[in-house]
């Protein structure tokens, strides 16, 4: 009984609502694109096999508010606030806690509050933390490394296994360093990318481990969307061309003038 | 007062430091956007340096004109809402600005110390530095700043918000400003230094923004401030230089002889200030109150750089003296001269 509660359990997931679309239309090339961020109102995402659980809204300023699953579903309210906001789904089985984190992104007046406060603060038992988060604006991009952090009671773990997996199939295992700090390389790992163009694909990836605290196992999950590296489209080595041309003809009028001004 | 010791090079630590802190100072005040000092600096600290800390005014205002502005005026909506942000904007920028007024530019932006140390690096290389700009030149310059403001800061991104322009023109003078090339190299990262073949937008702007890059590195070598005489941020300086504490004053007393000194001394080749015999406050639109034209004026009080009404710098003959010494003595250094003078003394020992 508890072994399949559990298994239904491991598949908690949050997603946002864009990419549940682009995962049932079965087209993996360009889906339907969404801009990121660019609203101002509600957003929705989907909690898989959330039946259950406790979900609770972190707002930038650290207050909370309790929000409901409905047909698989969450609606992150309009908190007028801008800055990320993070979403946690809770099950508490007694001697097995699972968690589930999302961070978005949400537009608004200034918060005026560091996104630090937000991933410092426990939020729940057993959690992964970005370390940094993407600054506003900004996002995860395939073949960029980031760091996150492993919390037990708000203490970093050592020596604890990570298992990174992204929705196009990559895995990777990293151990926990002594402050209990990991670095991933987001996989490249999108199918059908043409060199040269712009692709604005995302996809998810998931960041989980386990633990086992006296008679309580804890499982938690961290989960995130990730673009397509610009470098397939932007091209350093080029760039560094325009720049030698630049140079030359900067190089070429501070001669003419100097020439100029030898003759008068 | 010692040959070495003096304003201008007072100014160079205050740059060095400058540089350093707003370039790589995101390590002591945060990585976040909201960790930052302004979100609105006078100077060109470029937002996508992470380990920067601060961002340019440009920057927020760009979007605040396409996703803020544009919008309403697009949606038919309130356009207070619209235009409030871009004023709390302003605001910020304004309360950083009156403290030290244009000097934000001459003490400092990155960019300009950056263009001083190319200028620097031009001198002792030999090659020829050009004391000045032909006067047409400053003269047909002097419009592009404006054109940057109003069309790359503000207009572009204000169609692009309202919908007549495509996304990627929403923060055009980001697309070309070399500080967003120079700030992020300056911190390892390359990723800005990019030809962008997305589309033909990104693809025209990325070429623009490299080629004008290299274009300063070379010219800064031989003609002072290049980027500076189009910079749109002097530009937007130059509406507000009156509210400033700092201010440059001239007492055109019949002691001032219109000798050209000061004008000469100017970096960005100002030529009004020794013509002007009228204004009190020469503040000119293009001054960085870098202070030169006060070290280089032989005569005593004629100018001066004066906060709210205390002088804090006074031209003086004794000074000039021994500024006029320092500075023959420094521009004598250089490469060509080294070498010559090490083949004169290896030709007297052949003899
Ligand atoms: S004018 Fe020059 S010093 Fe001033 S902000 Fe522009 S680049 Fe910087
Ligand atoms: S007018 Fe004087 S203070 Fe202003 S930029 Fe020129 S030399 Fe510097």
């Amino acid at each position: 009984m508890q072994r399949q509660r559990l298994r239904s359990f491991i598949a908690i997931c949050l997603l946002p609502l864009s990419a549940v679309a682009a995962s049932t239309d079965g087209s993996e090339k360009k889906p339907i694109e969404q801009p990121a961020h660019d609203h101002r109102g509600a957003k929705q995402i989907t909690l898989e096999n959330g039946e259950g659980a406790t979900i609770t809204l972190w707002k930038p300023d650290l207050s909370t508010q309790t929000l409901n699953l409905e047909h698989g579903g969450i609606t992150i309210p309009k908190t007028g606030l801008d800055n990320y906001h993070a979403v946690v789904a809770e099950k508490d089985w007694g001697n097995h806690k699972e968690a589930v984190i999302r961070y978005e992104y949400m537009f608004g007046r200034p918060s005026k509050q560091s996104p630090s406060k937000l991933t410092a603060v426990e939020k729940t038992d057993f959690e992964i933390v970005p370390d940094p988060i993407p600054r506003e604006h900004y996002r995860y991009h395939s073949l960029q490394t980031w760091g996150f952090l492993v919390r037990l009671h708000g203490k970093p773990l050592s020596n604890l296994e990570l298992i990174l997996q992204t929705t196009h199939g990559s895995q990777q295992t990293v151990i926990s360093d002594q402050y209990g700090r990991v670095e991933f390389q987001i996989p490249d790992d999108f199918p059908n990318l043409v060199a040269g163009e712009r692709d604005k694909r995302s996809a998810q990836f998931t960041i989980s481990s386990r633990y086992r605290e006296g008679d309580i196992a804890y499982q938690t999950q961290l989960n995130a969307d990730y673009r397509i590296n610009p470098t397939h489209w932007q091209s350093t080595q080029l760039g560094l061309w325009v720049v030698g041309i630049g140079i030359l003809a900067g190089g070429y009028l501070g001669r003419t003038k100097k020439i100029k001004e030898k003759r008068t | 007062m010692s040959t070495w010791i003096n304003l201008s090079l007072l100014r160079k630590l205050v740059q060095i430091s400058a540089f350093i802190f707003f370039v790589y100072g995101g390590l002591i005040t945060g990585y976040y956007l909201e960790d930052k000092i302004s979100g609105a600096l006078p100077a060109l600290s470029c937002a996508y340096d992470f380990q920067g800390s601060d961002l340019c005014t440009l920057i927020p205002i760009q979007h605040q004109m396409d996703h803020r502005l544009g919008e309403v005026i697009a949606k038919g909506g309130n356009l207070m809402m619209g235009i409030m942000p871009t004023l709390i904007t302003l605001g910020t920028f304004l309360i950083f600005f009156v403290v030290l007024n244009k000097a934000f530019c001459g003490w400092i932006c990155p960019v300009g110390t950056f263009q001083e140390v190319m200028q620097l690096i031009g001198q002792k290389l030999g090659l020829q530095r050009h004391e000045s700009l032909p006067k047409k030149w400053v003269f047909r310059l002097r419009p592009v700043k404006w054109f940057m403001l109003l069309v790359l800061v503000f207009g572009l991104p204000l169609l692009t918000g309202i919908g007549m322009l495509n996304h990627d023109m929403g923060d055009p003078f980001c697309r070309i400003c070399p500080s967003r090339i120079l700030t992020t190299l300056a911190t390892g990262e390359t990723s800005q230094l990019t030809v962008d073949t997305a589309n033909t937008t990104t693809l025209v702007f990325s070429v623009l923004g490299d080629f004008l890059f290299g274009l300063i590195i070379a010219l800064a070598l031989t003609v002072r401030q290049p980027f500076c005489r189009i910079c749109p941020m002097l530009a937007l300086h130059a509406v507000f230089r009156k509210l400033g504490f700092l201010r440059l004053i001239k007492n055109a007393t019949p002691r001032c002889d219109r000798c050209g000194l000061c004008a000469k001394a100017c970096p960005m080749d100002i030529h009004e200030i020794h013509t002007d015999m009228q204004s009190r406050n020469v503040t000119f639109e293009d001054c960085t109150l870098c202070g030169r034209c006060v070290e280089f004026c032989p005569d005593k009080d004629v100018l001066q750089l004066k906060y709210t009404f205390i002088p804090v710098f006074s031209s003086s003959p004794q000074y000039f003296k021994q500024r006029k010494k320092s500075q023959t003595q420094w521009e004598r250094k250089n490469l060509i001269s080294w070498f010559k003078q090490f083949r004169s003394k290896t030709e007297a020992k052949v003899q």
